[in-house]
């Protein structure tokens, strides 16, 4: 059984049908890649999993436990962390703060153990260490991001939703970034990674799936996926052959 | 012209002559006046009844005063006791200690309260709408304050008596109840009229717009702050009226009814009634005013009944009881009629080399982020020039500055040559500058007609001024982008794709020169997004020149002749479509680079 | 000089007051977005419910006070449920407007149960008050400031050190964010509701021996509020602290040298002054709406 199962998911973001009716699938342990241009749905999805979005039909299931319905913060306890899109640092609260509050969904933990995590989190971090002070809006993008995708990870989730964590950082802090999240897959936690970044994506995830106005394109390995026209068109038009 | 010399005998029965009659409403009114003057033959000359009357007829007419501040323009004002207060004391002191005649005095009252509604408006109005609220109960404390302390000036805590109604020598009569009920009545009946009037005129769209959405209406051309301003200002006076005829009603006022109690009755009534509308304030002011003097031995508890109603109110039942009249009455779709088509379809302009919109070194930081970070570009006159990069490149973040929403931190934008850098937005649509959004911003209190008619009869445009004309552009709008059926219909009740169009209708009819669309085919299906490429590309070849920011690269390719590429707020290509897109600078933005330490 | 001390020091006194219900008036507007027009009947509520328990059920002051502010806690979260949870996703002018309504209801009831009648309450302390060099220093007033200062020293510190208190903030900066981490973030809502009448109820307690209990003290509590929020600086924690004590000393001064009766006065005048010269306040930033 995957460890997260999306079937049919329809999902409405204003009056249009943003997801119209789509099939996902994530293994234990794989790192996922759903890519497609702006507009395709991608956040929609993750957005639908983690509860921020109704959805008017389809069913998600985390190993077997069905998702739909549940308040955001129901769905977190139950193993989904989501990093939205935008980092979504606390700007008034410091480094080490935001991190600790990643653990708020697990009950009965004492403080002591969260902040003993936290400090497992400045290891894994370590460009963090220096930062565990400052506040959330001083971060430049990419130190957010890594400190988003600690507080995330803070929640020991069974699986990480990560929404375009390329989105605009440099070049060579995007580098950084998809290092990182090649070190959480050796921790072995499942990703299901949303980006716009399609090479970028594919050249740290198992599978991926191509997305474009709301339905589901093609899905297949990296290699399959790369040298596809139609994956190219998805994002920049021409339905020519691949240059 | 001549087509409306051949479509005269249509052009009277035309929706358009219906709508913007001058005359409208005015046989109601003629009508109202006479039932007056009956009515006043059999009214009671004393007496509780005619106290209530006539506590009524003046209450109403304060209450009109929230209908135009908080239902039509959305601005929360509590003072309106204090208003009333001000006309009142105007109408005593004056009459009494000042020995002036009537309506002199009540003049006095009037102004005074409308000046201190333009004070308290003017320093308060820039800000958001949380702060009239407060400022406006600190003022209706202060008031009270005043009213029991300056004895000297006021009376204090004893209050004026002996106020006497207006009366012309020999002709005593007029100062009888039921002439002075009479006189309550028809001005309410008159004030009943203006309001009425107020809300289908443009100044009364321009509040509705300002009340649904504020971003919208300063990009549609209204001048946010300065319909605020006349929407308090009209809302004081208003106030003032009621007051200065309440006083002469009852010949006695003491500073106690006047205080922050009253203006909390006369927000009720405007809620309960309906705040949108001046029936439904009316409705709403006799029930309030009736009911508790049915119930005159619980006056306490009266009060507590209004607090709980206002919460009630707002919960359940936000249109008042008008609106549960209104809300049922079927909206009629206009009648047919030809009208001239957009002057924007009939004139022609091919592309040319001449610069519509220019920005140059355009820079937008957000403290540490640099959204746009030193951008050029130049969109030729008659083109359609895209502007595209990926999420989070800069392009709506561009739009904004070049629409006035954001200042820039650097950079100059110039609109045919002219400087517009610091301009706030309306100014901006004044000079030909029109925007949609991509979030959709309609106004949705109000019909679909009426926002398109905001778009035509935004300043600058050849119509303004002219109501048949502006319906007619309005028609025209509509007829292009085939929604003249629902013109009647609230926007709210449209499927998405046709609130795009609708938004794109209001921008068309300004007749504008320069038009930006922030993301139109966002939501739409693909059967949605061809049919508005075959939309733009019918706009093509008129002058008109289209600069517009998307994602769907097909869309893109169809309609555009120019493209500049953003990317982490700086240009990375420019030029024609095909060649852009192939570009490896612009494939790698979009698609990614592969990672420099992968195992392939 | 003397005078200008003690003079100094009642209006610290004073505006320790305005600063509590300040404060608590602020915590709701970043809790919640909510601008709550009620404030000032937090405190008249307080006042009154020590009426009830001090003098007519005659507990002993200390522990009629306890109960007093936790019956305001629970009152703030019946408050909340009845005005803000069925209008909140309606936006912010219906929440106002419902709280308007609050404030007419709550005050008239009381009125019906009480009569407009003021009522007295003894301070806190028999002794009048201390010595201080040249300035007298009135029990009531130390016991105001120092229960402001304790108070203020105790939210920094269950703000600063306590998990909950990073969830309420983490709350009032990104509500999404904070539920999407699995905070329970209408629980905050609602500790925050019931918090900030606690507060409002002890200042009214506080500042009753001073100014007799009655009906009218709630919207003039309320007053002095929203202008100590805007002076401090809209949506500030630190203005609203600064915003009351600056109100408190101007309108003190300006009650002695200038004039007596219109003392309520100076905070409407200081109020429109800041607007239109610095309408941000003296902490405050201004807030654009992105398109």
């Amino acid at each position: 059984m995957p460890l997260l199962e999306i079937v049919g998911l329809t999902a409405r973001y204003g009056a249009g049908d943003v997801l119209k009716g789509i099939d996902l699938a994530v293994e234990d342990g794989e790192i996922v890649a759903l890519l497609g241009a702006n507009g395709a749905g991608k956040s929609t999805t993750l957005r639908s999993i983690s509860g921020l979005v109704p959805h008017v039909a389809g069913r998600i299931l985390l190993a077997g436990t069905a998702l739909s319905g549940l308040k955001p913060e129901a769905i977190v306890r139950q193993g989904v962390a989501h990093v939205p899109e935008g980092r979504q640092i606390f700007p008034g609260l410091t480094v080490r703060e935001n991190i600790l509050l990643g653990g708020s969904n697990r009950r009965g933990v004492s403080r002591r153990e969260l902040e003993r995590d936290t400090d497992d989190m400045f290891s894994l971090f370590p460009d963090l260490t220096r930062l565990e002070r400052a506040l959330g809006w001083t971060l430049s993008g990419g130190q957010q991001q890594m400190v988003a995708v600690a507080r995330g990870l803070m929640a020991k989730p069974r699986i990480l939703l990560l929404d375009e964590p390329s989105l605009g950082l440099a070049p060579l802090i995007v580098q950084q970034v998809f290092r990182l999240i090649g070190e959480i897959r050796k921790r072995g936690t499942t990703v299901l990674l949303v980006e716009q970044n399609a090479h970028m994506a594919l050249s740290v995830a198992d599978r991926g799936y191509v997305l474009e106005t709301g339905s589901l394109l093609i899905t297949g390995r990296p290699d399959e996926l790369w040298g596809n026209a139609e994956v190219r068109a998805a994002y920049l038009g021409g339905k020519v052959a691949a240059a | 012209m001549s087509a409306h010399a051949e479509a005269t005998p249509i052009l009277a029965r035309h929706p358009a002559t219906r709508l913007a009659s001058r005359w409208r409403g005015v046989p109601g009114v003629v009508i109202g006046l006479l039932a007056t003057i009956a009515f006043t033959t059999v009214a009671p000359t004393q007496g509780y009844i005619l106290n209530v009357m006539m506590q009524a007829a003046t209450y109403a007419i304060a209450v009109m005063g929230i209908v135009v501040v908080l239902g039509y323009c959305g601005q929360i004002s509590l003072a309106q006791a204090a208003f009333f207060g001000i006309g009142a004391y105007g109408v005593a002191l004056g009459t009494v200690d000042a020995g002036l005649p009537f309506f002199a005095a009540m003049l006095l009252g009037v102004i005074a309260a409308g000046a201190l509604g333009l004070i308290l408006g003017l320093t308060t109005l820039r800000l958001g709408g949380h702060y009239l609220g407060m400022v406006t109960i600190s003022f209706q404390v202060i008031f009270t304050l005043v009213l029991t302390n300056w004895i000297s000036l006021t009376h204090g805590p004893d209050g004026v008596p002996h106020i006497e109604r207006p009366s012309l020598p020999g002709f005593k009569f007029l100062a009888a109840g039921n002439t002075y009920l009479g006189l309550c009545i028809a001005t309410l009946v008159v004030i009943t009229f203006i309001v009425w009037r107020l809300k289908m005129s443009r100044l009364g769209r321009a509040m509705q717009a300002v009340r649904d959405n504020e971003l919208a209406a300063s990009t549609t051309g209204i001048a946010v702050f300065r319909v605020k301003v006349i929407a308090f200002g009209l809302s004081a006076v208003l106030g003032g009226i009621g007051g200065g005829l309440f006083a002469g009603a009852f010949s006695y006022i003491s500073p106690d009814q006047f205080r922050f109690d009253e203006s909390i009755v006369l927000l009720t009534g405007a809620l309960l009634g309906g705040v949108r509308s001046p029936f439904g304030a009316l409705l709403g002011t006799v029930l309030l005013i009736v009911l508790p003097e049915m119930l005159r031995v619980l006056k306490q508890v009266y009060l507590v009944v209004y607090g709980a109603a206002v919460i009630l109110i707002m919960v359940f039942l936000p249109d008042g009881m008008w609106g549960l009249i209104a809300n049922r009455l079927p909206r009629r779709p206009l009648a047919a009629g030809p009208v001239p088509k957009l002057p924007l379809l009939t004139r022609t302009g091919a592309a040319s080399d001449e610069i519509a919109l220019e920005i140059t070194g355009l820079a937008k930081y957000f403290g540490g982020l640099k959204a746009l970070d030193g951008v050029d570009f130049a969109v030729r006159r008659g083109t359609v020039h895209a502007l595209i990069g990926p999420n989070g490149s800069g392009k709506t973040t561009c739009i904004n500055v070049m629409t006035g929403l954001y200042r820039p931190t650097a950079g100059r934008i110039a609109l045919r040559g002219q400087d517009i850098t610091n301009l706030p937005p309306h100014l901006r649509t004044r000079r030909g500058l029109a925007r949609t959004f991509q979030n959709i911003r309609l106004f949705r209190g109000i019909t679909v007609l009426e926002n398109v008619m905001i778009g035509a009869e935004r300043p600058g445009n050849d119509i303004a001024g002219q109501p048949a004309a502006v319906v007619e552009r309005a028609l025209a709008a509509l007829d292009f982008v085939d929604l003249r059926n629902e013109a009647h219909r609230l926007v709210g009740t449209l499927p998405y794709g046709h609130q795009r169009y609708v938004e794109i209708a209001r921008a068309l009819a300004g007749s504008p020169d320069t038009l930006l669309l922030d993301e139109p085919a966002a939501g739409l299906n693909p059967s949605e997004k061809h049919a508005l490429g075959l939309l733009l590309r019918r706009l093509k070849g008129h002058g008109l020149t289209i600069l517009i920011v998307d994602h769907d690269m097909n869309l893109v390719e169809q309609v555009a002749d120019h493209i500049t590429v953003l990317n982490f707020g700086r240009r990375i290509a420019d030029g024609l479509p095909r060649t852009v897109l192939d570009h490896p600078d612009v494939v790698a933005a979009y698609l990614g680079e592969p990672r420099q330490d992968a195992a392939a | 000089m003397s005078i200008l001390l003690q003079l100094l020091f009642t209006g610290i006194g004073i505006g320790a007051i305005y600063a509590l219900v300040s404060l608590g008036f602020v915590l709701l507007i970043r809790a919640a977005n909510v601008v709550n027009f009620a404030q000032g009947e937090f405190s008249m509520i307080g006042a009154y419910l020590m009426v009830l328990l001090a003098i007519e059920l005659d507990l002993p002051y200390l522990v009629a006070l306890v109960i007093a502010v936790a019956l305001m806690a629970g009152f703030g979260v019946l408050f909340a449920g009845a005005t803000f949870w069925p209008l909140r996703a309606r936006g912010q002018l219906p929440v106002i407007i419902s709280t308007i309504g609050a404030s007419i209801l709550i005050e008239n009831l009381v009125l019906i149960l009480y009569g407009p009648s003021p009522q007295v309450l003894p301070g806190l302390f028999e002794a009048p008050g201390l010595q201080v060099g040249p300035v007298f220093m009135d029990s009531q007033y130390l016991a105001i400031i120092a229960s402001a200062v304790l108070l203020v020293s105790l939210q920094y510190l269950v703000f600063e050190k306590t998990l909950l208190g990073k969830k309420l903030q983490a709350t009032s900066q990104n509500q999404e964010m904070a539920s999407l981490l699995g905070i329970p973030v209408a629980t905050m809502v609602l500790i925050t509701f019931a918090y900030s009448a606690a507060l409002g109820g002890l200042a009214g307690i506080l500042v009753a021996p001073l100014l007799f209990v009655s009906v009218g003290l709630g919207p003039l509590i309320a007053l002095k509020a929203f202008a100590a929020n805007i002076i401090g600086g809209y949506g500030s924690i630190p203005g609203a602290i600064l915003g009351g004590l600056a109100l408190g000393i101007v309108e003190t001064l300006g009650a002695a040298y200038i004039s007596v009766p219109y003392k309520d006065a100076f905070a409407f005048l200081m109020l429109l002054t800041f607007l239109m010269v610095r309408p941000q306040g003296l902490f405050g930033e201004k807030i654009a709406e992105k398109a």
